[in-house]
C-alpha cells in the first residue's frame, strides 16, 4: 500500500541476465519495485537500459533470472509455462510496438480470439468488443477488415481492444506509438487515457516524452536499477506544470 | 554457378531435416519401383534363358503308347512349322503325393526315365544325394519348395490306388511340367524303377512328342496342324502343353506382383511430387524477402529457381540411388516368393538399366515439378517481394467470421486455421486419399483371405469339398449312401475329373451329378449343365462359342455334340476346362465311369478324424481318401501369410509416408506461424491448446479424404479386384469389401494421423511469447 493505493505488482530482488557463451550480461539486479492498482506507470530509460525486459519480467511474459514477482498477492515467478499462460490470460493485456495482430484474421476476429479463453458468454463478449471498438473509434466496417487493409493507427487501436477485451488487471504496453505517425499516435494515446480514466491499471514502456506525459507515475531505469521516479499526477490536456516537472525529472536522470 | 551453389548449400543446410524426410519418401518410391523394374526386366529373360538352356520344346504332346509308331513321329517332324521332333517313353496318370504340406496332393504326373537321351526338355540338377538311396526319384523344385521335401526324404506316391515309397535322390529344374498352374507335374525315375512301375501301371504308358518350331512359325497354327496330324494318325492327345501356356501360368504371380508394385510406387511418386510442390511454394512464401533481395542485387530469376530446385533434384538423385541399392536386399526375398509359385529359380542380378531408369525418372519428375513450382518467383518484382508480397493473391475473404458464426470459438478457430492453409489442405487431402486407397486394397485383401477365406479361396480353386473318397469297386452309390448316413456329413456328390478334346484344344473336364449342390459355383455366365447333352465351357473357349451353340467333345474315340449352357472359370487350368453332367460324361466314356465322392462335412467337423473313421469303418469299400480341407487350409495359410505381410508392409509404408509428410507440413507451418503462435501465447493460450488447435486443423481434411477414399474403395474396389482376377483368369469372384473393416482401417488411420500430428506439433511448447519481442 502506498497511501490509499493498493499494490498490484511487487518485485523483490529481481535479476535478469543473458548468457552468451561464457559472458553473462546483467540487465538488472537486486531490483525492488512496487506498482499500484489504477496507476498509469511509465517506464523510461535510454536505449538498452532494460525497460522492456523489466516490463516483460513483471508481466509473466518472460522469466527473471532471480528474484520474485508477486502479482495481486500471488507469486508468478514459480509458475510453469502453462500456468503462466493461464495467469496472463486472466490478468494481463499486451500492446506491442509492432502491433502483432494475426494477419489472416479480421480486426474483430483478432479480438474475439483473445476472448475465446475467458468464461464470458460469446454474446456478451461480442457486445463488449463492439463497445470497445466504439471507444477506440473503429467503425463496424473497419472491424471486418484484415490488419493489412487498415492504417497502423487503426491496427494499434484494435490491438488495444484485443488487449483489454478480457478485462485485465494490468494493461502492458511496449512503445505502442513507436511505429506510428504523430496523428495516429495521438489517437492511440487518447485511448490509453480513456482507459486509465475508467480505472484501468497501465504499465507502459516509452522513450517519448509526449507519451510519458499520459502517465501519472514515471520510473526511470538506468544501470539496471530504478534510478528515479516522478509522480506527475493525473493527465489533463492543459497542464504545463506536469510537462515541466517531467522535463526537470528527465534532466535530473541524465536523459 | 558459384552463386547458385551458395544458394543450394544455404537451402540444404537451413532445412536439412525436411530434405531428409523428403529423401526417405523418394527412397521408398525408388525401392518399390526398382523391385518392379528389375522383375520386369529380368524375370522374362531369365525364364527365356532357362527355357532355351534346357532346350525346352515349344509343344509337348502326350499320346497313349499303343497309338505310337515311328511313322507318327516322322509325320510330325515333316509338318510345316516343325523344326525338330523327339519322342520319349513316359507314364502318365493322376498321382497323389502323401504329406505334401502335411496333406495329400493329387496331380496329373508324368514319370520319365532319368537316363533317357534327350536333346529337348533337358533338366538341371539343383541338388542331388551324394549317397545311393533306396527307390530313388528325382522331383521338380516346386514339389520341394511348396511340398516341403528335401533330398534324402522319403516321398510317398499313391498310383492307381497303390502306395509307392520313393526317396528324393535329386531336385531338378525343368521348364515344362514343374509348376502347379499347368496342372501337370513330372518326376524322373532311374531305368529300373521306371520299368518296375511301368510293369505295374498297365495302360498308363504314354509317348511324349516334343516339338520345336521353325523360326517365325505361328504357335497356335502349328498346334492345330499337330492336332490334325495326330487325329489323322489315330493318336488321341492326352495332353498338349505349349510354351506360351506354361509361361503364362508360371509367371502369373510375378506379373501381378509387378503390377501391384508399380501402382504402389506411382502413388507414392505422385505423393512426393505434391510434397515437393508444397515445399517449394511454401519456401517461396516464407523466403520471398530474401529472394527479392537477391533479385535486387542482380541475381536472375533462373539462378534463384535453380537455387530452389537443385536441392530437390540432388536429394531425389541421391535417395533414389540409395533406394535402388536397398531394393537389392529385398529382391532376393521377392525372387524366393516367385520361385514358390513359378517353380523355377531366379537369381536377381544387379541391373544398371533399371538403376538408370528409376533414378533418372524420379530425378527428372521431381526436378520438372519443382522447377515449374519455383517459376512463380519469376513473376514477382523485387519491390513487391521486399514488401512481403509473393505475388499470390491474398485472400480478402474471412471464412467463418467469429462474431457472426455460431458455435464454440475455439472450434471455429481450428476451422479458420484449416481454411487459411489451402495448399496444405490440398496436399493432405491428396496424400490421405491416395494412401487410403492402398490401405483399403490391402485391408480388403486381408479381410477376404484371413477373415472370410472362403471368398478368396473360391476364386482361386475349383470345387472345394472337405474330403475326397475313392471307391474300391464300381458300386459308388452304395458307398455314397453309407457316407450320407454318417452323422457329420452334409452331402456327398459323385464327381469325375478327366481330360477331353474340344476342337483342337485339350480341356480338363469336371462332371458332377448335381452342380447346384457343389460348394464353389465356378459358373460365371449362364448355367451349369444339368442334362446329358449340356456343357459349360471354360473361359478359354468364351471367344469362340456363345451360350446356345453346339460343340463337339471327344473322349478317346468317342465324340458327341453338346449344347453350351454357360461358361466356367479356373485359375489353374488357363481357362481350358469344361463341365458336364454325370450322364453327359458317361455317354462320352467308352469304359464304365467310376466317380470319386466329394464329401461335404458339417461345420467344425475335423476332416482327418472323419477320414480315420470311414477308412476303418468302410475299409472294404474305400480305396483311397484325400483331406481336401487340410490342403485348402494349407493353401489358405500360405496366402494368408503373404497377404498379412503385404497388408503390414503397406500399412507401415503408409504410416511412414504420412509421418514424413506431416513432419514436413508441420515443420513448414511452425516456421511460418512462429510469430502467430507467439502472439497466441502472449494472449494466454497454453502450449497444449495450440498443439491441439494446430493438430486439429489437419483433421477435417484428413478425415474427409480418408472417408471419401473409403467410400470410393467401397464402390470401386470390387472393380479393381475384377481386373486383377480377370488377369488371373477368374471371371467371377466373391471378394467382399467390408464396410465395417474399411471403417476400422479408416478409424485407425485417422487416430494415427492425429497422434502423429500431436507429436509433431510438440515443438510449439518451445515457442515463447517473449521470443516475439526479442525477434
Amino acid at each position: 500500500m502506498k497511501g490509499n493505493k493498493q499494490t498490484i505488482i511487487e518485485a523483490k530482488n529481481l535479476k535478469k541476465s543473458f548468457r552468451t557463451g561464457d559472458t553473462e550480461q546483467t540487465i538488472f539486479e537486486n531490483l525492488d519495485l512496487n506498482l499500484y492498482k489504477g496507476d498509469f506507470t511509465i517506464i523510461m530509460g535510454s536505449s538498452g537500459a532494460g525497460k522492456s525486459t523489466l516490463m516483460y519480467s513483471l508481466s509473466g511474459m518472460d522469466r527473471p533470472t532471480a528474484g520474485e514477482v508477486i502479482f495481486n498477492g500471488k507469486t508468478i515467478t514459480s509458475l510453469n509455462d502453462d500456468k503462466l499462460a493461464i495467469f496472463r490470460r486472466r490478468n494481463c493485456g499486451f500492446v506491442f510496438q509492432q502491433i502483432y495482430l494475426l494477419d489472416k484474421m479480421s480486426l474483430m476476429d483478432n479480438v474475439l480470439t483473445a476472448s475465446a479463453l475467458c468464461d464470458e458468454s460469446k454474446k456478451d463478449v461480442i457486445r463488449r468488443a463492439r463497445e470497445l471498438f466504439d471507444l477506440v473509434n473503429i467503425p463496424e466496417v473497419t472491424q471486418k477488415k484484415f490488419p493489412s487493409q487498415v492504417s497502423g493507427g487503426e491496427a494499434q487501436r484494435a490491438g488495444i481492444v484485443r488487449a483489454v477485451i478480457n478485462k485485465p488487471e494490468v494493461l502492458f504496453a511496449d512503445e505502442p506509438t513507436g511505429a506510428l505517425n504523430s496523428g495516429n499516435s495521438m489517437a492511440v494515446l487518447d485511448v490509453f487515457t480513456k482507459l486509465h480514466n475508467e480505472g484501468q491499471s497501465i504499465i507502459m514502456v516509452t522513450h517519448d516524452k509526449k507519451t510519458a506525459l499520459r502517465g501519472n507515475r514515471v520510473l526511470y531505469v538506468r544501470d539496471g536499477k530504478i534510478f528515479g521516479e516522478c509522480d506527475l499526477g493525473r493527465y489533463t490536456e492543459e497542464n504545463k506544470e506536469r510537462e515541466a516537472k517531467l522535463n526537470d525529472f528527465l534532466m535530473e536522470m541524465g536523459w | 554457378m558459384k552463386k547458385v551453389w551458395n544458394q543450394v548449400a544455404y537451402n540444404l543446410k537451413k532445412d536439412r531435416s525436411s530434405y531428409i524426410s523428403f529423401g526417405i519418401i523418394i527412397l521408398i518410391t525408388a525401392l518399390i519401383l526398382n523391385c518392379a523394374a528389375v522383375l520386369l526386366v529380368q524375370v522374362d529373360p531369365a525364364y527365356v534363358a532357362k527355357f532355351e538352356k534346357l532346350n525346352t520344346a515349344d509343344i509337348n504332346v502326350l499320346v497313349p503308347e499303343f497309338r505310337h509308331n515311328s511313322d507318327v513321329e516322322a509325320a510330325l517332324a515333316e509338318l510345316s512349322g516343325i523344326e525338330k521332333a523327339e519322342s520319349h517313353e513316359a507314364l502318365f496318370l493322376e498321382a497323389t503325393v502323401r504329406d505334401f504340406l502335411d496333406t495329400d496332393f493329387a496331380m496329373n504326373t508324368v514319370f520319365y526315365k532319368l537316363e533317357d537321351a534327350r536333346t529337348m526338355n533337358t533338366f538341371e540338377m539343383v541338388s542331388e544325394s551324394e549317397n545311393e538311396v533306396k527307390n530313388p526319384i528325382y522331383v521338380p523344385l516346386y514339389i520341394c519348395v511348396v511340398g516341403g521335401f528335401q533330398v534324402g526324404d522319403e516321398i510317398t506316391y499313391v498310383l492307381n490306388g497303390k502306395t509307392h515309397i520313393f526317396t528324393v535322390a535329386g531336385v531338378i529344374e525343368e521348364m515344362q511340367y514343374g509348376n502347379y498352374g499347368a496342372s501337370m507335374m513330372c518326376a524322373y525315375l532311374p531305368e529300373d524303377g521306371f520299368q518296375a512301375l511301368a510293369a505295374e501301371l498297365d495302360g498308363k504308358a504314354v509317348v511324349e512328342y516334343s516339338l520345336t518350331l521353325r523360326e517365325g512359325a505361328d504357335l497356335e497354327k502349328t498346334k492345330e496342324t499337330v492336332s490334325k496330324e495326330l487325329e489323322k494318325e489315330g493318336a488321341m492327345m492326352l495332353s498338349c502343353l505349349d510354351r506360351q501356356k506354361v509361361k503364362t501360368t508360371r509367371n502369373q504371380v510375378c506379373n501381378l506382383l509387378i503390377l501391384i508394385l508399380t501402382a504402389f510406387a506411382l502413388i507414392i511418386l505422385a505423393v512426393s511430387v505434391f510434397l515437393s510442390n508444397f515445399r517449394v511454394k511454401n519456401a517461396i512464401e516464407s523466403e520471398i524477402v530474401n529472394m527479392s533481395v537477391l533479385k535486387a542485387l542482380g541475381y536472375t530469376s533462373g539462378q534463384i529457381v535453380a537455387g530452389i530446385s537443385m536441392p530437390y533434384a540432388m536429394v531425389a538423385l541421391l535417395f533414389s540411388a540409395l533406394g535402388v541399392g536397398v531394393s537389392y536386399a529385398v529382391l532376393p526375398l521377392l525372387a524366393s516368393v516367385l520361385t514358390f509359385q513359378s517353380g523355377f529359380s531366379f537369381a536377381v542380378a544387379f541391373d544398371f538399366v533399371s538403376l538408370a531408369a528409376v533414378v533418372g525418372v524420379l530425378t527428372l519428375v521431381v526436378t520438372f515439378f519443382t522447377v515449374i513450382s519455383a517459376g512463380k518467383i519469376k513473376k514477382t518484382q523485387p519491390i513487391d517481394g521486399l514488401r512481403g508480397n509473393s505475388g499470390s493473391k491474398q485472400s480478402k475473404r474471412n471464412p467463418l467470421p467469429l462474431a457472426e458464426t455460431r458455435g464454440n470459438t475455439q472450434i471455429l478457430l481450428v476451422l479458420k486455421q484449416m481454411f487459411a492453409c489451402k495448399k496444405q489442405n490440398v496436399l493432405l487431402f491428396l496424400v490421405c486419399f491416395a494412401l487410403t486407397v492402398l490401405v483399403a486394397f490391402s485391408g480388403t485383401l486381408f479381410y477376404n483371405v484371413a477373415i472370410k477365406p472362403e471368398n478368396f479361396m473360391s476364386a482361386l480353386s475349383d470345387e472345394t469339398p472337405d474330403v475326397i473318397v475313392y471307391s474300391e469297386n464300381a458300386d459308388v452309390t452304395a458307398l455314397q449312401n453309407k457316407l450320407l448316413a454318417e452323422p457329420n456329413v452334409e452331402n456327398a456328390l459323385q464327381y469325375v475329373t478327366g481330360s477331353v478334346k474340344i476342337g483342337d484344344k485339350t480341356a480338363t473336364v469336371f462332371a458332377c451329378e448335381d452342380f447346384s449342390k457343389t460348394r464353389n459355383d465356378v459358373c460365371y455366365e449362364g448355367k451349369n449343365p444339368q442334362k446329358a447333352d449340356e456343357i459349360a465351357l471354360g473361359n478359354a473357349f468364351a471367344e469362340n462359342y456363345n451360350i446356345g451353340d453346339t460343340v463337339t467333345v471327344k473322349l478317346g474315340d468317342m465324340a458327341k455334340t453338346f449344347q453350351v449352357t454357360g461358361f466356367v472359370q479356373s485359375v489353374n487350368l488357363n481357362g481350358e476346362l469344361c463341365t458336364l453332367s454325370m450322364a453327359g460324361y458317361e455317354s462320352l466314356s467308352e469304359a464304365p465311369v467310376i466317380p470319386s465322392l466329394y464329401v461335404y462335412l458339417k461345420k467344425n467337423t475335423d476332416a482327418a478324424a472323419f477320414i480315420s473313421r470311414i477308412e476303418e469303418r468302410y475299409a472294404d469299400m474305400v480305396s483311397q481318401t484325400a483331406n481336401a480341407q487340410k490342403l485348402m487350409e494349407e493353401a489358405q495359410s500360405m496366402y494368408m501369410g503373404i497377404t498379412v505381410v503385404l497388408t503390414v508392409v503397406i500399412f507401415i509404408v503408409t504410416v511412414l509416408i504420412v509421418l514424413f509428410i506431416l513432419y514436413i507440413v508441420i515443420k513448414s507451418l511452425l516456421i511460418k506461424r512462429r510469430q502467430e503462435l507467439g502472439i497466441y501465447k502472449a494472449m494466454g493460450y497454453t502450449s497444449a491448446q495450440l498443439i491441439w488447435q494446430t493438430a486439429g486443423s489437419f483433421m477435417p481434411v484428413s478425415v474427409a479424404a480418408i472417408l471419401l477414399s473409403s467410400v470410393a474403395a467401397l464402390v470401386y474396389m470390387p472393380g479393381i479386384f475384377q481386373v486383377i482376377f480377370e488377369a488371373l483368369g477368374v471371371m467371377k469372384h466373391s471378394m467382399e469389401v467390408s464396410l465395417g473393416f474399411l471403417m476400422l482401417f479408416a478409424a485407425v488411420e485417422i487416430i494415427l494421423n492425429l497422434m502423429i500430428s500431436i507429436i509433431l506439433c510438440m515443438p510449439i511448447r518451445k515457442i515463447s511469447a517473449y521470443a516475439l519481442i526479442k525477434e
